[in-house]
C-alpha cells in the first residue's frame, strides 16, 4: 500500500444532507498525539501533526449537497502546509420515500500533494446507511477508494469502510463509538499488519439543529495506524435562504 | 353512495323512516382504496366508502339511533366529537365506550346537543403506524341543526382538511415528528375535485374542519374574505371579517363568503409548500372559466381573541376552580418520537382531584414543550378566558384575558400559557387530550373524573 495520511477528515456520514439553499461549514480538528515517527516514501510522519480541515456544504435541494474540502497540516519544522482540496457531490433517498433506512451515496475526488500522500490523485465512492431507533444510532459507510495518479494507480479499487454506534444518554449528550478501516485492494485484501483499524470514543453533543459537536478519542489497532489520536468536528449551518411564514 | 360524488359537496344520509326497529342512520366502517388523484391513491379505511364520510344532518335534542357495523379485523370506536354525550356513546374506550369488534355491529343511540358543526370520527391509536386511526382520515361530517336555524345563506359547502402518507423525520425539537407527503381537501388534491360552484351575489356558508392527524392548516379564497360566524360550531360573540383561517387538528370554523369577484378561484393552503402537496380545491362562478387563479398572502394572520365579546361585562357567577395543568415532552431518543405528560404524568397515570357536579373550573393549561397543542376536552365545551401567558406555574406576565368564546379544542402556543373554563354539568369520566395523534398515542391524555 502507499503511504498516505488518512486523519483529514474523520467522521462517520449519516444519510442525511445538508438541507436546500443552506451552507454547513465545518472545521475537523485532529492531532496525532502518537503516530508515525519517520518519514517513508518522502511522505511527511504523522506524528504530533495537527490537521485542520474545512469543510463546506451546500445544499442543493431536499435530496442532493455538494461538499468542499480544503486539508491544512501544521507541525515542528514544517509549519502551515495545504495538504490538498477535494470536491464531494452526494444524493440521498429523499425522507419522503419512507424507506426503513437512511440511504445516500456520495463520491469524491481530489488532490493532495506527495508530502502527504504518495498518491496524489483519489477517488471515492462512498454508499451511507443509517438507521435511528429510540435512543440508538446506528451507520455504516462501505466506502471504494481508487487511486487516479500514484503508486496505486493500479491497485484497483481500495475497501475502507467505517461505522458508528451512538446512544443518546439525553437529547443535548451522544455518546458512541466509530470504526474506521483501510483494508486495501478489494481484489487482495493487505496483510492485518499494513492494514488500518482505528477505533473511536466519541461524543456528540446536540446543542441545537444549527450546531454540529464531535469530540473523540481514537486508538490504532494495527502497525501501521496512527496509534493515538484526538479529533473534534465544529460544524455550524447557515440558512441562505428567504422564508417567508407563507412559504 | 359513489366516492366520487363527495368531492365537494358531501352529500348527507337519508333517514329510511318505514322501519320503526330499523336505525334512522346506518354507517359501515371498511377498508377501501381512496383516490386523491388519478395518479395517486391510498389503501385506508373509510366511513360508507369514502373520506370524508357521509354528512349527518341530526335535529338538537331530536333522539336518533346510528347503526356502525365495523367490516375490519380490527376493534373500531366512533367518536362524535363535540357532542354532551354520555360515556357509553361519546366513542371512546378511556371513558369507557364499549369498541365495535371486528366485523361487529352496534348501534349508538343519542340525544344531540348542542347545535352546531361537529364531526365523527375513529378515535382509535395508531402508535408508529401512519396509516392507522386518524392518519387514515377516517372521519365524516356532523351537522346538528337547531330548532331554528337563524343563519342566512344561499349555499353551504362541508370542506375537510387532511394530510396523507405520514412519515417520520428528524425535527429540530430532536425528536422525530411525522411530515406527510400530500394534502387534501374533501379526499381530493386540487385539480381532480370537483369545484365548489357558486353564483354572483350569493351568499355561501363554508363549514371547514380540519381532520388533520397532526397540522395546522391555515385557509383563504383567492379574491375574497371570510366571515368567521361560529369557531367549533359555536358562534362567536363577534363575527369578523378575515383574509384566512388558521385550523388546528380537530378545529371548525363556519364562514359567510359574499360571492361578489366572479372568475375562477382557489380556496387552498396558504403555505405554498402544503397548497404544492395539493390541498385546494376551485371555487367557479357559473359562466367562468379559466385555470383557477391564487393570491398568494404575504402573512400569516389569525387570532382568537378578535372575535371575543366586547360588552365589557365581568365574570358571571361563582369564581372558577382553577386547575393547573403542565404540559411537557420526555425525550426517548433522536430516533423515536417525544412522549408527553400532564403534571409530570403520562396517561394513563394523569390525573386531578374529582370534579363536583355543578360547579364551574378553569382549567390552566401551562405548555412548557416546543411544540403548539390542539387540546380537546370531551362532552363539555368550553370558554377561552386567557391566552398568549407565559408558561409560568403562576399567572403572571402579560396574557390576554377574553370572554365569550365556546370551543372544544383551543391552540395553546409552544412555552405560553391558555386558560379555559368549563361547567361541570356532564357526569361521567370525561377525556382530555391533545388532538394530535402521536402525542395522545404517546401519554398525552387524562381523564377527569367527577366526584
Amino acid at each position: 500500500m502507499a503511504q498516505a495520511q488518512a486523519n483529514y477528515e474523520i467522521q462517520v456520514y449519516g444519510a442525511d444532507t445538508v438541507p436546500a439553499n443552506n451552507l454547513m461549514v465545518e472545521l475537523h480538528s485532529n492531532y496525532t498525539i502518537d503516530g508515525e515517527r519517520y518519514a517513508i516514501d518522502g511522505v511527511y510522519p504523522t506524528n504530533h501533526q495537527e490537521h485542520e480541515t474545512l469543510e463546506l456544504t451546500e445544499g442543493i435541494n431536499a435530496w442532493s449537497e455538494v461538499g468542499f474540502y480544503v486539508f491544512t497540516s501544521e507541525q515542528d519544522g514544517h509549519g502551515v502546509q495545504w495538504v490538498g482540496d477535494h470536491i464531494r457531490p452526494r444524493i440521498r433517498v429523499p425522507e419522503s420515500w419512507d424507506w426503513p433506512v437512511g440511504v445516500s451515496l456520495s463520491t469524491e475526488i481530489g488532490f493532495q500533494r506527495s508530502a502527504y500522500s504518495t498518491d496524489t490523485w483519489t477517488w471515492e465512492i462512498r454508499p451511507i446507511i443509517d438507521k435511528s431507533i429510540g435512543r440508538w444510532y446506528f451507520a455504516i459507510n462501505p466506502a471504494l477508494e481508487r487511486t487516479l495518479h500514484g503508486p496505486d494507480v493500479n491497485q484497483g479499487l481500495g475497501f475502507a469502510p467505517s461505522a458508528k454506534i451512538g446512544y443518546d444518554f439525553t437529547r443535548v449528550v451522544s455518546g458512541g463509538i466509530e470504526y474506521y478501516a483501510d483494508y486495501g485492494a478489494v481484489s487482495h485484501f493487505a496483510t492485518t499488519h499494513n492494514q488500518q483499524q482505528q477505533i473511536f470514543l466519541v461524543t456528540d453533543l446536540n446543542v441545537s439543529p444549527l450546531w454540529e459537536i464531535n469530540v473523540g478519542i481514537g486508538i490504532g489497532a494495527t502497525g501501521t495506524t496512527d496509534h493515538l489520536i484526538v479529533k473534534a468536528i465544529l460544524g455550524r449551518r447557515f440558512d441562505w435562504g428567504r422564508h417567508a411564514a407563507t412559504d | 353512495m359513489k366516492i366520487s360524488a363527495c368531492a365537494a359537496i358531501v352529500p348527507s344520509l337519508r333517514a329510511p323512516a318505514q322501519d320503526l326497529a330499523a336505525p334512522d342512520y346506518k354507517l359501515r366502517i371498511a377498508p377501501v382504496t381512496l383516490e386523491l388523484s388519478p395518479r395517486h391513491r391510498v389503501k385506508t379505511t373509510a366511513y360508507d366508502g369514502q373520506t370524508p364520510g357521509p354528512l349527518l344532518r341530526l335535529k338538537e335534542n331530536r333522539q336518533v339511533t346510528i347503526e356502525v357495523t365495523n367490516q375490519t379485523d380490527t376493534s373500531e370506536l366512533v367518536h362524535w366529537h363535540g357532542l354532551f354525550l354520555p360515556t357509553d356513546v361519546d366513542g371512546a374506550l378511556e371513558e369507557g365506550t364499549p369498541p365495535i369488534g371486528p366485523n361487529s355491529t352496534r348501534r349508538y343511540t343519542l340525544l344531540p346537543s348542542p347545535a352546531g358543526f361537529r364531526w365523527y370520527h375513529t378515535h382509535t391509536m395508531a402508535m408508529g403506524d401512519l396509516r392507522r386511526a386518524q392518519y387514515g382520515g377516517q372521519h365524516g361530517f356532523l351537522m346538528i341543526e337547531p330548532r331554528d336555524d337563524p343563519a342566512r345563506y344561499d349555499q353551504e359547502f362541508f370542506l375537510s382538511l387532511h394530510d396523507w402518507d405520514g412519515y417520520l423525520v428528524a425535527s429540530d425539537d430532536g425528536a422525530m415528528n411525522p411530515s406527510f407527503g400530500a394534502a387534501t381537501i374533501n379526499g381530493k388534491v386540487m385539480g381532480f375535485g370537483e369545484p365548489l360552484r357558486v353564483k354572483e351575489g350569493q351568499r355561501v356558508l363554508l363549514h371547514v374542519l380540519n381532520s388533520s392527524p397532526t397540522e395546522v392548516h391555515w385557509i383563504a379564497l383567492a379574491g375574497h374574505e371570510l366571515r368567521v360566524i361560529a369557531l367549533d360550531g359555536n358562534a362567536v360573540p363577534t363575527p369578523q371579517v378575515v383574509p384566512m383561517l388558521r385550523l388546528a387538528p380537530g378545529e371548525r370554523v363556519c364562514a359567510l363568503v359574499e360571492m361578489n369577484n366572479p372568475g375562477v378561484w382557489v380556496l387552498g393552503e396558504t403555505r405554498r409548500h402544503v397548497q404544492a402537496l395539493g390541498m385546494g380545491v376551485a371555487v367557479e362562478y357559473a359562466n367562468s372559466g379559466g385555470a383557477p387563479q391564487w393570491r398568494q398572502a404575504a402573512e400569516l394572520k389569525w387570532n382568537y381573541e378578535q372575535f371575543a365579546a366586547r360588552d365589557g361585562r365581568e365574570d358571571p357567577g361563582e369564581a372558577a376552580i382553577p386547575v393547573p395543568l403542565v404540559i411537557e415532552s420526555k425525550f426517548r431518543g433522536h430516533g423515536a418520537m417525544e412522549a408527553w405528560t400532564i403534571n409530570g404524568k403520562s396517561y394513563p397515570d394523569s390525573g386531578v382531584a374529582p370534579l363536583i357536579p355543578g360547579r364551574r373550573y378553569r382549567l390552566q393549561f401551562i405548555n412548557r414543550s416546543a411544540d403548539d397543542h390542539p387540546l380537546h376536552l370531551h362532552r363539555h365545551s368550553f370558554e377561552l378566558r386567557s391566552l398568549g401567558g407565559p408558561a409560568t406555574a403562576n399567572q403572571s406576565g402579560a396574557s390576554t384575558q377574553i370572554r365569550g368564546i365556546m370551543k372544544d379544542v383551543v391552540l395553546v402556543d409552544a412555552q405560553t400559557r391558555a386558560e379555559v373554563e368549563f361547567n361541570a354539568d356532564h357526569p361521567g369520566a370525561t377525556l382530555f387530550h391533545c388532538h394530535q395523534q402521536n402525542h395522545m398515542d404517546l401519554g398525552f391524555m387524562m381523564l377527569l373524573h367527577y366526584a
